[in-house]
């Protein structure tokens, strides 16, 4: 049984639908993805969650049971907004919110100087939120959401406004996460951030889930569309070969879109027989692609 | 989980207690205090209470007449007085009316005088009519002093020829005194069925003002403050954490306790101050001669007092959280607050401008049962008169059922509050969000 389970979830704000018949499953120890673009529905679904508004349809399990506050204590939530106390120390507040669910004292003294040597600022301890950088502060909201040990955990945001130092570090940890053996349900606008952490994925467009399941499969159903072409020299005539739509110049070769997979091979052709060739690669889609695809195409 | 809403009220009291703005407003009121309650002694002590005012008069004794008869009983009258506030000056005649006035006016300017008597010219048979000059505007307490005197005088002087003994004099000389006792008609909620005396009714009046003023007080300041964290914790985004982390009722209820126990330390520790300054040995004096006897506070009405703060308080505590969580920015929250703080205003100043004057009028007995001002009202009454024993329990028993809705209801609007941002919601917007909630 997977530790969280959302079946046709429905939710309605007087007439406007916020989110229309979601249904999936986190198993443990996996990150799974909820995307899409701004008021899609993500922060509905997971304040619902999170059981900080009821759905007015479907069901949300966790390991089996229904909500209720007992299960406070096995969830995190680290907020989109971020929020903490600014006048606060950063080791009251923290260890604040780790006894309001349910942590002692002492395991949440030992947990929190745990996590600051994790991120290496073991001085945080003693200093007030609003002293610390914006980053730092993420920091100490993301110990926050996780100091006593979840085993839902929901994460809106979770690497919005980082250093590209700062996500690396916080992604290895949400990955040591997963590893053992939370259930992250995990929401970003970051594609490359998705691909690299999330087994499935739902992307929700206009409150409606459109586009739901295994991130691999969900690339295979795509077509590959984009040629990689690395040459030592220029290739005359790449354009005209049939299913190729458009052709950019690019300092080491060239990149090819194409309508049809098969155009492949008369481009390899083409550009062995006047050049050498460093490089060719029959492109992926990557999930911002597919996403733009989906949720930018029915764009009205 | 019942431990969670004790860490609330943990993290709030030292939140509060370790914060410096709370430590110095408290120190400062409490010095206030203390130095208002010494005030009286301070002025006194400044002022010098040994010295009289010197007065002066024009010295023209070749004259004789009715001036210097009345300036020589004067002296005598002034020199009977245990502690004499007037002490008269002679000063030289000059001359001229010219000269005569610009010796007396000389005799203030070299401080000799504070003032000068002039008498007006009259016939032997009445008694002059008196102008006393000087630099002070309205100097109110010596002229009261020298019109006592005068009079005095003047009685002296028209039963000089009289046959009175000097016992009828006497008698005649004393005040009338007027002793007032309140009694008690029917059994009333009050200990007294035998009547308050004099200095009871004297000490329930001030014990009236100043649990009156420390009930406001306590109302508005813990529950701005209270309306003002959840705004800050609100607009901070903490709430979204908070409300993940314990359910909101025990939030909403933790905080308001934790204020609750952070005021009460504060009154605590302002009655402290201010019963401790009045038993200061220098303020003895003062006591017993306002007539403040600290024993006579009724026991009966300090107990009423701790009943209708507590009901008084958590029933403002709990509206002032319910407005504090559908505020999403700090600046917007004292006009939010506008219509409660209106309701203490009006219930305090019932009491201040009505109640106290008159605590039988009809509109002070009705609003002592309308829980917002009934805390306020009632008090005045239990100190005052002498309500019937039901009457302060029924008034009671509305205020716990209104505390019961108004809480069940502020913790319905702090759930969906907590969540809305933006613009401050309409009442249509509320209810709309808490069915959407479900709550």
């Amino acid at each position: 049984m997977n530790p969280l389970k959302v079946d046709k979830v429905y939710k309605q704000y007087g007439d406007k639908t916020a989110v229309n018949g979601i249904s999936f499953e986190v198993a443990e120890g996996e990150i799974y993805g909820l995307l899409g673009a701004n008021g899609a529905g993500k922060t509905t679904t997971m304040r619902m969650v999170l059981g900080l508004i009821y759905p007015d349809g479907g069901s949300i399990q966790y390991n089996g049971k229904p909500y209720s506050t007992d299960l406070l204590r096995n969830l995190g939530y680290l907020p989109e907004e971020r929020g903490l106390y600014p006048k606060v120390k950063v080791s009251d507040q923290v260890i604040y919110l780790a006894k309001l669910r349910g942590m002692s004292q002492r395991d949440a003294v030992t947990n929190l100087k745990r996590w600051l040597d994790r991120f290496n600022v073991p001085e945080y301890y003693n200093k007030k939120v609003e002293e610390l950088s914006k980053g730092n502060q993420q920091k100490i909201q993301f110990i926050a959401s996780v100091i006593h040990n979840p085993k839902i955990v929901i994460m809106d945001e979770a690497f919005s406004g980082l250093d590209p130092v700062n996500v690396e570090l916080l992604k290895s940890t949400v990955k040591e996460l997963r590893d053992s053996g939370s259930s992250i349900l995990f929401s970003t606008h970051r594609m490359e951030h998705v691909e690299e952490l999330c087994r499935n994925i739902t992307i929700l467009h206009k409150s409606n889930p459109v586009l739901q399941g295994n991130l691999k499969s969900i690339k295979k159903q795509f077509p590959r569309e984009r040629i990689l072409l690395g040459t030592e020299g220029d290739v005359q005539g790449l354009e005209t070969i049939a299913g190729v739509t458009k052709v950019v110049r690019h300092e080491n070769g060239y990149a090819l879109f194409i309508s049809n997979e098969s155009a492949g091979r008369p481009v390899l052709e083409l550009a062995m027989a006047q050049t050498g060739i460093n490089k060719f690669e029959v492109l992926e889609p990557t999930l911002n692609e597919i996403f733009i695809k989906t949720v930018g195409d029915n764009h009205e | 989980m019942n431990n969670s809403f004790w860490t609330v009220v943990g993290f709030t009291v030292a939140n509060k207690v370790k914060g410096k703005a709370f430590l110095i407003t408290t120190l400062i009121i409490a010095l206030v205090i203390c130095i208002g309650a010494n005030l009286p002694y301070l002025i006194d002590k400044f002022s010098g209470e040994s010295e009289p005012t010197k007065i002066g008069y024009l010295d023209n004794g070749s004259n004789g007449g009715t001036d210097a008869d009345i300036i020589a009983m004067l002296q005598s009258y002034l020199a009977g007085q245990k502690e004499p506030e007037l002490e008269i000056v002679a000063i030289a005649d000059a001359g001229s009316a010219d000269a005569n006035e610009s010796a007396l006016k000389q005799a203030i300017i070299d401080e000799k005088i504070e003032g000068y008597m002039e008498f007006a010219k009259s016939d032997s048979s009445s008694f002059p009519a008196v102008t006393f000059k000087s630099e002070e505007l309205m100097d109110m307490s010596t002229t009261q002093s020298l019109s006592a005197a005068l009079q005095s005088v003047k009685m002296e002087t028209v039963l000089k020829d009289s046959n009175m003994t000097a016992e009828q004099k006497k008698l005649l000389f004393e005040p009338v005194e007027i002793d007032s006792v309140q009694i008690s008609t029917i059994e009333g909620a009050g200990s007294i069925g035998q009547g308050k005396s004099k200095s009871e009714q004297a000490m329930d009046m001030g014990l009236v003002y100043v649990i009156l003023t420390l009930l406001f007080m306590a109302i508005m300041i813990t529950g701005q403050l209270i309306a003002s964290e959840i705004t800050a914790e609100k607009s901070s985004r903490v709430m979204e954490v908070l409300i993940t982390s314990v359910s909101p009722l025990k939030g909403m209820f933790g905080k308001i306790f934790g204020m609750f126990l952070v005021g009460l330390a504060q009154i605590i520790i302002f009655v402290a101050v201010m019963v401790g300054s009045l038993l200061l040995p220098h303020n003895a004096d003062m006591m017993s001669e306002l007539n403040i006897n600290l024993a006579d506070i009724d026991p009966l009405l300090v107990i009423y007092a701790v009943i209708f703060y507590l009901a008084g308080y958590f029933l403002y505590a709990t509206m002032f959280a319910a407005v504090g969580s559908i505020v999403s920015r700090t600046e917007d929250l004292g006009q939010a607050l506008m219509p409660i703080t209106m309701l203490s205003f009006a219930g305090y100043y019932i009491c201040l401008f009505g109640g106290i004057a008159n605590p039988n009028a009809m509109f002070v007995k009705v609003t002592s049962y309308i829980p917002f001002f009934s805390p306020y009202v009632m008090l005045v009454r239990l100190g005052l008169e002498d309500p019937p024993l039901w009457q302060v329990w029924a008034s009671i028993l509305i205020l716990l059922v209104t505390i019961g809705i108004v809480g069940w209801f502020a913790a319905k609007i702090y759930r969906v509050g907590v969540l809305m941002y933006g613009k401050r919601p309409s009442l249509k917007e509320l209810r709309k969000a808490m069915r959407a909630y479900k709550v």
